[in-house]
């Protein structure tokens, strides 16, 4: 390991991760030696052009996906299979259809055992915070995409994770319901701050959410570059600032996607 | 004030009582001009409708025999019930029930209810049990086949959610699989009442002292087809109703798989 995994500060850490898929010729190479750290109550947005394997990290991150090669610790701990310490948001938002948002949100903490006077008060409280009050006796088919969403967001939430994984949350969503989203996501997080992985191809998301952007290449995946964003928030996508890393990021994007998946 | 009714509705109600009377009408003029006496006029059966639900045949009033027939239904489809969606659910879960249960089961499914009444007859005699047990043939399959469908493709993502969400295995499956199988097992419900319903008739038909399936055989015993004729109405009726009823359940339980209805 040429670099501590222990930091101070550090939640998550990844070390040299590859992963492939076995064809039938030969194996397809999708993550080439990816090594990082995860800070503790940062919101950090992987960042890539699409098919380039983010989702595939993100499981890695959440122990659905093992890596081929390489190592995953989670506050020390190795992750080998799906833990309640760590949430994902999906982009199909995989809601139970058959249970309310109430019975959707209380979900993990119930299966966990989690008291009943807790677990009523977290379950009112984070559905309050995503704004979904007055909804708790609704099942997913009767509300819009962008409630179905805040639903997937309060599930991640109320069942108390040390890291919360989100698999481009706001993929589906049309965009004004987009925007409506990340100015709420943003709100929320900085209400309950919590270490945030974010998946994302969509550069004003990233920006706007992001503390730091981890840039992958086209697949196979390597890290190209990363960025500190240290614009205050909330964000405007208009302020020059905003503006200037967006097209300095966008270009080093073009010049990835040009050097690796151009066509001769 | 009642609901008011959408007219579209109103419209494919004045349509059905049209094309039901015009049959009616058509089968009356057929009388009148063939001046037939082998086969009873809608008016002597509708008439004969009416009689035998106070009038008795046999020992009972059509209602009675109606309520026979219902109780060898309940019994078998009740027992087809819980046996198929156990089966089929834990088939579709569990990779060594279903290797245990799957060949046999698919060997047996081909073969239809009818066959198996006189095996049924011998084996358990001519009483209740056997037709029990026929309604029960007629059932289990599409319990277990339609349990297994919705178990075998529970959404492998919602599974992975709820592990995410710290749920252990057996959570899995009865807060998971289950729940996600119900509207499959509905429709299995749906089918299973109907192939119930028809296979009673049958084992009725072949050897019974009550219910509707006797009825008609009574009736054709003493060449009355007016009986007969009335006999399957109510049979038809009852059918009409049972299918409704489930139609309600569904509307009632499964909201969350029904939008706007």
């Amino acid at each position: 390991m040429e670099q501590s995994g222990n930091l101070d500060n550090s939640k998550m850490s990844c070390r040299n991760l590859t992963k492939s898929f076995p064809s039938k010729k030969q194996n397809f190479l999708i993550l080439d030696g990816i090594s990082f750290d995860v800070r503790e109550n940062e919101f950090l947005v992987l960042f890539g052009p699409g098919q380039c394997g983010k989702t595939t990290l993100l499981y890695m991150l959440a122990g659905i996906e093992p890596p081929t090669s390489g190592e995953i610790r989670h506050g020390g701990k190795q992750v080998l299979e799906p833990d309640s310490s760590r949430a994902v948001v999906y982009q199909t938002m995989a809601l139970f259809s058959w249970l309310t948002v109430k019975g959707n949100v209380e979900f993990g903490p119930k299966a966990r055992g989690v008291s009943k006077e807790r677990r009523e008060r977290d379950t009112q409280h984070f559905i309050d915070l995503v704004g979904l009050t007055g909804f708790e006796n609704s099942y997913p088919i009767q509300l819009s995409g962008g409630m179905k969403q805040r639903v997937g967001i309060a599930r991640a939430y109320c069942n108390n994770p040390d890291v919360l994984l989100m698999d481009e949350p706001f993929g589906h969503l049309d965009a004004q319901t987009r925007y409506m989203m990340q100015e709420s996501l943003e709100k929320i997080w900085q209400n309950e701050k919590r270490t945030v992985v974010f998946v994302t191809n969509n550069i004003e998301e990233a920006i706007f959410l992001a503390d730091r952007i981890i840039l992958l290449s086209n697949c196979p995946s390597r890290i190209c570059a990363e960025y500190d964003i240290a614009l205050p928030r909330p964000r405007s996508v208009m302020d020059p600032e905003f503006l200037r890393l967006r097209k300095e990021i966008t270009a080093a994007m073009d010049r990835v996607v040009d050097k690796e998946g151009g066509q001769p | 004030m009642k609901k008011r009714i959408d007219p579209k509705r109103m419209e494919s109600i004045v349509l059905g009582i049209i094309s039901f009377l015009s049959l009616l009408i058509l089968w009356q003029t057929a009388i009148w001009i063939t001046g037939t006496t082998r086969f009873p006029s809608p008016t002597t059966v509708i008439v004969r409708f009416f009689r035998a639900l106070v009038e008795p045949i046999g020992p009972y009033t059509v209602i009675g025999h109606v309520a026979w027939s219902f109780s060898r239904v309940f019994v078998g489809y009740s027992l087809a019930a819980l046996l198929g969606i156990t089966l089929g659910l834990t088939m579709g879960w569990f990779p060594y029930v279903r290797a245990a249960f799957k060949p046999l089961f698919d060997l047996l499914r081909p073969i239809a209810p009818l066959a198996w009444i006189p095996l049924a007859i011998l084996w358990m005699g001519i009483e209740e049990k056997s037709k029990y047990f026929l309604i029960f043939v007629a059932s289990f399959v599409p319990f277990t086949l339609n349990a297994y469908a919705g178990s075998i493709k529970a959404d492998r993502q919602l599974i992975g959610a709820a592990k995410m969400l710290g749920a252990k295995n057996n959570q899995l499956f009865f807060k998971i699989v289950v729940p996600s199988s119900v509207p499959q097992i509905f429709s299995g419900a749906q089918v299973a009442l109907s192939n119930a319903w028809m296979t009673m008739l049958a084992a009725e038909m072949i050897r019974s002292s009550y219910g509707i399936g006797w009825v008609i055989i009574a009736g054709q015993q003493v060449n009355d087809m007016a009986q007969m004729i009335a006999s399957m109405i109510a049979i038809g009726i009852v059918g009409f109703l049972l299918a409704t009823g489930m139609r309600l359940l569904e509307r009632r339980f499964l909201v969350w798989n029904n939008q706007g209805i």
